[in-house]
């Protein structure tokens, strides 16, 4: 039965090796994402309010002006879905769950309410008016995200149980979101800005939110490679990740803060955009096996040039008036999936799987 | 018979493998070697045709210092439901531990009581020292944990599977080092699970995957193994090779505990801990004609226990 | 008038010639009464059909004299015609002339108080076309007008049946004409310098703009402004804000409540109505006259054509007063 491997002797180098062909692949997919984030890039600079109008084309002054608008547009798009990709990955390691998203403790929810509180309170008082100001949409959004998930944590006691966190993260997505829904209701003003929340653009992107999303995406990124061979561990389940000497506790704490943190720079800077956060991991995982340092890594390259596409097309396709960006992603996202599901039907129908 | 089974790559002896990666762990004794002594014991305790004297050379694996383990429970409750009544336990170190009893005696739990992942009234000792003032990863590097059906992530190669074993090992974020490899493929070739390191989890039948996270607890080279229902999805001969690995371990000196349903495979072991109804009722030798007493009464004496060429079976009546 | 006969006595005659003026003054008084009966009951009696903005047609048997209003372009032309007494309950946002306001407010399109509003029996409904409430309100055998204006055209059609409606064609004619005159007074006596600007008008955060299409892009037009969205792009159209950048604007008008960082968002400050500062900021009350399709159209025109001749002149200041909108929102 097992004869064949009889003839190399056992060594280091063989073992080895068969890590490292996995590693070559990893390699290379880390360098042709890398590839079509730059190609996206400049194709993102290509795209503007005329719809294909290259730099080459336009005069000075108007090339100055779209290194104002576009370059950070596109460059705030990669980082937006870079960002929401690697949350998406932290919670469906985390949580064990194949159907998370960077949304499932509540921050969706909290962003919307802080973002429909602060429109709301615009309109009430001049001192209120000021300190919105102050804190402008994309704090509001942010606080919101946070205090959402700080709520999650209060109500779930805890990061210990996974179900409760779950369960908490849904009840604080479902009352925050009524609430958002109420306040919009009693001033139907901010309906128009609350949808345009909702649906995500990257519209107003400049060089200071790029630079606080990539401050973001770097602290996140280390943090949660950091805690990727947990999250390894916590494949086996919790008791055996408990039992090979790993301390559930922090690097769960540390894998929500990361979570959150990444959320919600992403949100207040481009929206709720949906699908991204989801759908990126699946995609690594559908190009081989990865363990989840390499499945992080990836996933965030993945998610920028999903989002990146995402956002050119939707610049692009009715220009110059501009498409929700999630929609778009929705379509992109989810029409891979649902061909990937198609070719591999054996795969998510074996025993073994459970996609 | 089984002595060609377990030939996949006939290694020459104690100077191959075990050697090298025996150098990178063992702490303070000295390595052991596969002696004539450790044979002659193995050959002792199991059934001439289950194992020879060169596989006990191949399985050999250098544990560093064994520790003593010691349970004193005095109630374990799951909910409000009081799931294990005063007992205490010591797993004896060059021993395998076998823990039968019938259906909701509270095995498992006991099983995981004992290896720190739930809480009870009483005290958990690792070689004296209260269990929680281990740090976590001395801890884990000294009893390693095989448990009862274990979700398992779909998509990490059986290989990634087995090198999480060596997790509490490999300084923070440190890549694998060749003691790592090393140690994982010599277990991955006893649990014969190699040929398939690279596909992943999910493609595996239930007994390759069994298979695979055996490797994974065997790849700890912790003094004290504990395992809760090794041998599901297990085809007979593979439950054999099972018993071997098992035989190694305690040959090198180890530790092992095991919840077994299989009372045929657990009659081999060196003690059985016989459970009902959350207490120990016997804790004794498999040829004792008080430990077949015991399970007489915990089975309800339904079992037809004889002796079968040297072997004691448990046959149902 | 014939005699009635022999007279019987000669000392009866000054009294029957007094009976017989008596008697004509009579049947005078008779045939007039019986005419104005008859003229007042053929005019009372006339039914008034009124095809709405759905393709429903309503018919009423009479001039209504219990209206409610849903939609408060509606409440202020009801009020113009001079009809204000008839109105019993108004919508959230119906807040001119100032009278409506004592009057019961009944919620807003999509959470009228469908109580509320039976109780107050009025003899038809007025209401904006997407109101959800209009079937509700049919099936409980109310009267429902829906009539929506959305473009100038629009507001001289409303006004129309509104005249119809109320039996004041007439003055709905002739208030129309006044309106219509107001904008042409305003556009004409624009400076040449303030003709002819290009304006990109804001309708909300996204960044929404107001096309050509759209009644704040008529008004603008009639005013002689270029807007920088084409009508093709329709209305209301969701821009990509490097449009705005592009078409570079002398001239923006924006609300207060978006107006805080506009000048902030990035490329911006390389708009001729940035660095210049020709940014009209409207206060709460000014943005409800411009957005309301309605019989103060003129006062929107002349909102309008004050920010085109201040921005002609240099920077347009912004208001000092700081926002404070109405807690129930605008419409």
């Amino acid at each position: 039965m097992r004869a064949k491997s009889a003839s190399s002797a056992p060594s280091a180098a063989s073992a080895s090796s068969a890590a490292s062909t996995a590693s070559a692949r990893i390699a290379a997919q880390f360098v042709a994402l890398l590839v079509l984030g730059a190609v996206l890039l400049a194709l993102g600079l290509a795209i503007g309010s005329l719809g294909w109008s290259p730099w080459t084309e336009a005069g000075d002054t108007m090339r100055l002006i779209l290194w104002d608008i576009r370059a950070p547009r596109s460059l705030g798009a990669w980082l937006a879905g870079a960002l929401l990709a690697l949350a998406g990955a932290v919670a469906q390691g985390l949580f064990r769950n194949p159907l998370a998203d960077p949304y499932l403790l509540g921050c969706s929810a909290g962003a919307s309410l802080g973002v429909a509180a602060l429109l709301f309170v615009m309109g009430i008082s001049p001192a209120a008016a000021a300190l919105a100001l102050r804190v402008g949409m994309t704090g509001a959004a942010f606080v919101g995200a946070i205090g959402a998930v700080l709520l999650t944590l209060v109500l779930a006691r805890g990061v210990t149980q996974s179900l409760r966190l779950l369960l908490a993260g849904v009840v604080v997505g479902v009352v925050l979101g009524s609430g958002a829904a109420l306040l919009t209701l009693m001033n139907p003003d901010i309906l128009r800005a609350m949808q345009a929340f909702m649906l995500g653009s990257t519209g107003y992107v400049g060089w200071s939110a790029v630079q606080v999303m990539a401050v973001a995406l770097g602290l996140c990124l280390l943090t949660a490679l950091g805690c990727s061979r947990t999250l390894d561990a916590l494949t086996l389940g919790e008791d055996t990740a408990r039992s090979l000497g790993q301390r559930l506790t922090l690097i769960r704490l540390l894998l929500i803060a990361t979570l959150s943190l990444a959320t919600g720079a992403a949100v207040a800077q481009c929206g709720l955009i949906a699908f991204v956060g989801l759908v990126a991991p699946h995609l690594v995982r559908s190009w081989g096996p990865t363990t989840h340092g390499a499945l992080l890594l990836l996933s965030a390259l993945t998610g920028g040039a999903l989002l990146l596409a995402a956002d050119i097309a939707a610049r692009w396709v009715i220009a110059p008036q501009e498409l929700p960006v999630g929609i778009i992603t929705a379509l992109l996202g989810g029409s891979y999936l649902l061909w990937l599901m198609h070719r591999r039907k054996a795969h998510f129908g074996g025993a073994g799987g459970s996609q | 018979m089984s002595a060609a089974r377990f030939d996949d790559g006939g290694r020459p002896g104690a100077g191959g493998v075990p050697a090298s990666s025996g150098a990178s762990f063992a702490t303070g004794s000295a390595g052991t070697s596969e002696t004539a002594a450790d044979v002659a014991s193995a050959a002792l305790a199991m059934d001439a045709g289950v194992n020879g004297g060169a596989a006990a050379a191949t399985d050999a694996v250098t544990l560093g210092h064994v520790p003593t383990l010691r349970i004193e429970l005095r109630a374990l409750s799951l909910g409000h439901r009081q799931v294990l009544h005063p007992l205490s336990l010591a797993p004896a170190p060059r021993a395998w531990t076998a823990i039968v009893g019938p259906n909701g005696a509270g095995k498992s739990t006991l099983l995981r009581a004992i290896a720190g992942l739930l809480p009870f009234d009483g005290t958990l000792t690792l070689d004296g020292k209260p269990w929680p003032t281990w740090p976590a990863k001395a801890r884990a590097r000294q009893v390693a944990w095989l448990g009862q059906n274990e979700a398992a992530s779909e998509d990490l190669t059986a290989y990634d599977i087995a090198m999480l074993g060596r997790l509490p090992h490999q300084p923070w974020l440190a890549p694998a080092s060749a003691a790592d490899h090393a140690a994982v493929e010599h277990a991955m070739r006893q649990t014969q699970s190699w040929d398939w390191r690279d596909r992943a989890l999910g493609s595996l039948s239930g007994g390759e995957r069994q298979r695979v996270l055996l490797a994974r607890a065997l790849a700890v080279h912790s003094g004290v193994l504990l395992m809760d229902e090794p041998l599901a999805h297990l085809d007979p001969p593979h439950q054999s090779d099972w018993a071997r690995i098992v035989r190694g371990r305690v040959a090198a000196g180890g530790a092992v505990v095991s919840v077994l349903h299989e009372l045929n495979v657990a009659l081999q072991a060196d003690t059985l801990v016989v459970m009902d109804g959350g207490r120990i009722v016997h804790q004794g030798p498999p040829h004792d004609p008080a430990t077949h007493d015991a399970l007489q009464r915990v089975f309800h004496h339904r079992l037809l226990i004889l002796q079968v060429q040297g072997r004691w079976v448990a046959l149902n009546a | 008038m014939k005699s009635m006969g022999p007279l019987r006595r000669a000392e009866d005659a000054p009294a029957l010639r007094r009976n017989a003026r008596s008697w004509r003054a009579l049947a005078r008084a008779a045939l007039s009464l019986a005419t104005l009966v008859l003229t007042t009951t053929a005019a009372v009696a006339a039914p008034i059909t009124i095809q709405d903005d759905r393709g429903h047609t309503v018919t009423l048997p009479d001039v209504p004299r219990r209206i409610v209003s849903l939609l408060p372009s509606l409440t202020e032309t009801i009020c113009e015609l001079g009809d204000c007494a008839k109105v019993v309950g108004v919508d959230r946002f119906s807040n001119f002339p100032a009278s409506v306001q004592k009057l019961p407010r009944l919620g807003g399109l999509d959470d009228t108080s469908i109580e509320a509003l039976v109780a107050l029996k009025p003899d038809v409904v007025v209401a904006g076309v997407s109101a959800r409430v209009i079937d509700r309100l049919e099936g409980l055998g109310l009267r429902v007008l829906a009539l929506e204006p959305k473009s100038m055209n629009d507001v001289q059609r409303v006004l129309g049946k509104m005249g119809r409606l109320l039996g004041k064609e007439d003055d709905a004619r002739r208030l129309w004409n006044r309106v219509d005159g107001h904008i042409a007074q305003s556009a004409a006596t624009l400076p040449p310098a303030a003709r002819g600007l290009s304006v990109y008008y804001e309708v909300d955060a996204g960044p929404y703009g107001a096309g050509t299409a759209s009644f704040m892009g008529e008004i603008l037009a009639r005013l002689g402004a270029k807007n920088i969205i084409p009508a093709e792009l329709g209305p209301f159209p969701k821009l990509n804000p490097e449009f705005i950048v592009r078409a570079n604007p002398q001239v923006i008008m924006v609300g207060q409540r978006n107006a805080a960082g506009l000048p902030q968002r990035p490329g911006w400050s390389a708009i001729r109505a940035v660095k210049q500062q020709r940014i009209c900021v409207w206060v709460p009350a000014e943005s409800d006259v411009l957005v309301r399709p309605g019989p103060r159209m003129s006062e929107a025109a002349a909102l309008m054509a004050r920010c085109l001749r201040e921005a002609a002149q240099g920077p347009v200041a912004w208001p000092t007063t700081p926002f404070n909108a109405p807690p129930g929102g605008m419409r």
